[in-house]
């Protein structure tokens, strides 16, 4: 029999339950949507995790010397940079790297007449593009020029918690290369909000030369930041830039705690998928049971007149096929409009809980974004499922004999 | 050649420790063209007999025929064939499938037999106009009386040229006129088509019209003769 029938039948046969067949594709739809709008939500996550750590923080490669602890921010010489002149004219020939940027990085103290709070010292080349990030994020003040000796950036929860602002004097003592402590008076040149609290409340930004002077490291520096035009050169130039006596780490050795992360996460977020997915073929099961237990005598009928099982089940596959369809279609739509509406406005998370992803560069407001793979392996998944789901009062239907069919009520 | 042929058919039911016995040892021979009755009283076995002639159902013992071909022991599918090329059925409800149109429903049973389009134009328009109702081809079931709807199953019954129609109380749930109405039509089509035609009924007003009257009491044949017209 034409395919085009059995479907005109099935349609139809949606269409006589109106309410249960409504409700059933706003299952699919809301099942679907909730599915489209954690996918986006995690991938916006990760991706702002990442791409906020790279632009603002580690770059897509470091070069540093061997021995360089990041987490000790060492400024021992012998954990130091030399001669990075070499490097940098390295790098900046090698096609696909976009920025390169010499920084050093040291732990201090920033003491105002109330207070003193433990800052992170990032001395740094103005100049350099791989800073534009901090450059565009200033809320107050300028930005620091490239002999600027006497001024230094902070972010701005930090200068809201100490009371502060752009033009206010302030002192920070310096742990230096010999192990002593060092101090200097400062103006807040400017106030930056990245939207990353890791950065906006912890880090002082001052001249690579001004830092190198403070610090006793004289030339040296911590590390060379390049950054490259994606992530997928990174490796390649990270191959071009190793040498001896120095390392070079990618972008996912100075992440893996984030992906490390995302990836125990991942488990947890394809069970809740598992679960959605599950309760929406429940529900797709019973609706078609039910269906099937109404039209049994129809069935018998269907059967007397020698449709055979076959056509019985693919009947039945069909008006499930059909309700998933539509339930999808509302789901792509009320999904995508969602993530959209959240990636224009964003969901506030809080800075409290912000603050608590140590190690991760966590925005307070967090974005979703469209990936449309994931949209579409989606979309596949709830058919296939709501397919399996009604394979059982399809292949029920198919069963009936039609002698006790047409006996049904 | 025979229509149909029972041969010493036995159907028997277990309801709970009791053994019904629906058809005890049946044997009967139906021609084709012929227009029979199956009279008796309820629980004589009317129905169940009926069941076996359309291959809905399969006998405990004994030999069914349909055609001259032995369907007493062929498997679901076989049997689904059988009823769609070669037994037409007509039920006391009715039984339209309710989302299709009249000329949807009549056409079905062509489409399962994988008529093409125009034949099954023709087709269903010839039955609609046989059965006078050629103007309410897009009516569904329930825009529709019960004697037209019961009209719509004969012509849906006779729609892939049949062997024989079977029909389980046809006239039960109409009343006087479309009853009436709905046995000529059948008497008439059966004389015009040459299918055969065999009721199962209670309805003097089909024992009338038929050539033909068996009688069943407790799954036994007990007459087996002509009536009187």
């Amino acid at each position: 029999m034409a395919l085009n029938k059995l479907w005109v039948i099935a349609i139809r046969d949606l269409g006589r339950n109106r309410r249960r067949s409504i409700l059933t594709i706003l299952a699919v739809t809301l099942g679907l949507a909730i599915l489209i709008l954690m996918s986006s939500y995690i991938a916006g996550i990760i991706d702002g995790s990442i791409s906020d750590s790279i632009y603002l923080n580690t770059g897509h490669l470091q070069v540093r010397t061997e021995g360089y602890e990041p987490e000790k921010a060492s400024l021992q010489w012998q954990d130091l940079l030399e001669n990075w002149d070499e490097v940098q004219a390295r790098a900046s020939a090698i096609e696909g790297v976009e920025a390169i940027a010499p920084v050093l990085w040291a732990r201090g103290f920033l003491t105002t007449a109330d207070e003193t709070i433990g800052v992170r010292i990032t001395g740094i080349d103005p100049g350099s593009g791989f800073h534009d990030p901090i450059h565009q994020s200033l809320v107050a003040g300028e930005y620091l020029g490239a002999e600027d000796r006497g001024g230094v950036l902070i972010g701005k929860h930090l200068a809201d918690s100490l009371g502060i602002n752009a033009g206010s004097k302030i002192n920070l003592l310096v742990g230096t290369s010999d192990g002593e402590m060092d101090e200097d008076t400062f103006a807040v040149r400017g106030v930056f909000s990245t939207g990353v609290l890791t950065y906006d409340e912890g880090t002082v930004y001052m001249t690579l030369s001004k830092a190198q002077a403070l610090t006793g490291a004289g030339d040296r520096i911590s590390a060379m930041i390049v950054l490259t035009k994606d992530t997928e050169i990174a490796e390649p130039v990270a191959a071009a830039l190793r040498g001896q006596g120095r390392s070079v780490v990618t972008w996912q050795d100075m992440n893996a705690l984030i992906l490390q992360a995302v990836e125990t996460g991942m488990s947890f977020y394809y069970l809740l998928y598992g679960i959605v997915i599950l309760v929406v073929a429940v529900i797709i099961t019973n609706t078609l049971l039910m269906s099937v237990f109404e039209r049994t005598r129809e069935i018998g009928i269907l059967a007397a007149l020698g449709m055979k099982g076959r056509q019985i089940r693919v009947m039945i596959l069909l008006e499930a096929g059909s309700l998933a369809i539509l339930g999808i279609i509302g789901g792509i739509i009320l999904g995508s409009l969602i993530v959209w509406y959240l990636m224009v406005t964003g969901i506030p998370i809080g800075d409290q809980i912000a603050s608590m992803a140590q190690g991760f560069a966590m925005r307070s407001v967090l974005y979703t974004k469209f990936v449309p793979g994931d949209m579409v392996g989606l979309s596949v998944a709830m058919l296939v499922i709501v397919l399996l789901g009604a394979l059982y009062p399809a292949s029920f239907a198919a069963r009936l004999e039609p002698v006790e069919a047409l006996h049904a009520l | 050649m025979y229509a149909i042929e029972l041969e010493n058919v036995v159907r028997t039911y277990q309801i709970g420790d009791v053994m019904t016995h629906a058809l005890d040892g049946v044997s009967l021979r139906f021609a084709e063209g012929e227009f029979t009755a199956v009279v008796g009283p309820s629980g004589s076995g009317k129905t169940t007999m009926l069941q076996l002639m359309g291959c809905l159902d399969r006998p405990n013992s004994g030999v069914v025929k349909v055609g001259g071909q032995d369907v007493t022991n062929l498997n679901a599918n076989k049997r689904a064939d059988l009823r769609r090329e070669k037994i037409g059925f007509i039920f006391q409800f009715f039984a339209l499938v309710p989302v299709l149109t009249a000329y949807e429903n009549v056409e079905l049973p062509l489409l399962l037999n994988g008529v093409n389009s125009r034949e099954r134009k023709e087709r269903v328009d010839e039955l609609l106009n046989a059965v006078g109702l050629a103007d309410r081809s897009a009516h569904r079931p329930d825009q529709m009386s019960g004697g037209e709807q019961q009209r719509v199953a004969i012509a849906r019954a006779l729609a892939p040229r049949p062997l024989l129609v079977l029909a389980d109380e046809p006239t039960a749930n109409l009343d006087t006129d479309n009853g009436t109405q709905a046995m000529e039509i059948m008497q008439r089509l059966n004389s015009e088509t040459g299918t055969a035609f065999i009721f199962a009924t209670h309805d003097p007003r089909v024992m009338v019209h038929a050539r033909r009257v068996i009688e069943l009491q407790d799954g036994r044949v007990v007459s087996n003769g002509e009536s009187a017209q």
